[in-house]
């Protein structure tokens, strides 16, 4: 009947060094979004995230990450995105960038295209792969994404 | 509708409704400074309000063009001109006005006009 509708912004961090990802967390990409809100939406846009804006899954090892925020202004939250350049965490900055793959309604659509996203992203990667050790690393990592996307319904 | 046969009938309200196609407002605004006989040109005119537009909206927000058509640097009048779609962003931005480079400061407006109303006069 009449509910809170909202959006569920799937987003990937990229980080030059792979070792940075394990510095990730909820609070660090909490602040750098609504720093980034505030300077491409000034007050207006701090006053309309501040009311239902929340990181509701990160993966440190994959680096995925579940935004949620109101249907009615979740493009100003999408398009303050790109201007994260940084996160801070644990007093060090990690320079970083924000890719946006899918924005869906909940959470479950978000998770079914992460692992039609993921085997697309395995099938193009496989015939790449130039020694075993490659192969290996490759399909160790996209099963892991896998395996977290089961985990975030749950 | 006017109403001549009202006591004391010399009052007349006429309402005119009429679609905005040309798509600008103009707003008749005034500058008003706490500290008396504060003189500043154009320009910085210019540069205040986008800079209660940055704070109130940010960057992208603010992004959107108007023009100071008329400047008057004796009576810190103005005349500016906006979209249709930026007046309500740029009028609150002027509303919530407060202060620019530590100067206590304040915007009325005087008039918002639509095109064929706008006679080209300060």
């Amino acid at each position: 009947m009449v509910r809170f509708k909202s959006r569920y912004l799937l987003c990937e961090v990229c980080v030059s060094n792979p070792s940075d990802l394990r510095l990730l967390d909820e609070r660090a990409v909490f602040f750098a979004v609504k720093a980034a809100v505030s300077r491409a939406h000034g007050d207006y846009g701090t006053a309309l995230i501040g009311m239902c804006f929340s990181v509701k899954y990160l993966n440190a090892h994959t680096g995925v990450v579940f935004l949620r925020c109101r249907k009615s202004h979740y493009r100003m939250l999408w398009s303050a995105l790109p201007f994260i350049s940084s996160l801070e965490s644990r007093g060090q900055r990690v320079p970083c960038f924000f890719n946006c793959l899918h924005v869906g309604g909940t959470i479950r659509t978000c998770q079914k295209f992460l692992i039609r996203y993921n085997t697309q992203q395995l099938h193009r990667l496989l015939p790449r792969c130039r020694s075993d050790s490659e192969l290996v690393g490759y399909v160790g990592f996209h099963r892991a994404k896998l395996h977290c996307c089961r985990f975030v319904v749950q | 509708m006017s109403d001549p046969g009202a006591v004391g009938g010399s009052v007349t309200y006429q309402r005119l409704v009429h679609k905005n196609s040309s798509g600008f407002h103009y707003m008749k605004v005034s500058l008003v400074f706490e500290k008396e006989g504060k003189r500043i040109d154009g320009a910085f005119f210019k540069q205040l309000i986008i800079s209660a537009l940055r704070n109130v909206y940010g960057e992208i927000g603010a992004a959107f063009p108007f023009d100071v058509l008329k400047f008057e640097e004796k009576s810190l009048t103005a005349v500016l001109r906006v979209y249709n779609s930026g007046l309500v962003k740029l009028w609150s931005a002027l509303t919530l006005l407060g202060s620019y480079q530590n100067e206590t400061c304040a915007v009325r407006v005087v008039q918002v006009l639509l095109p064929y109303q706008y006679t080209g006069g300060p």
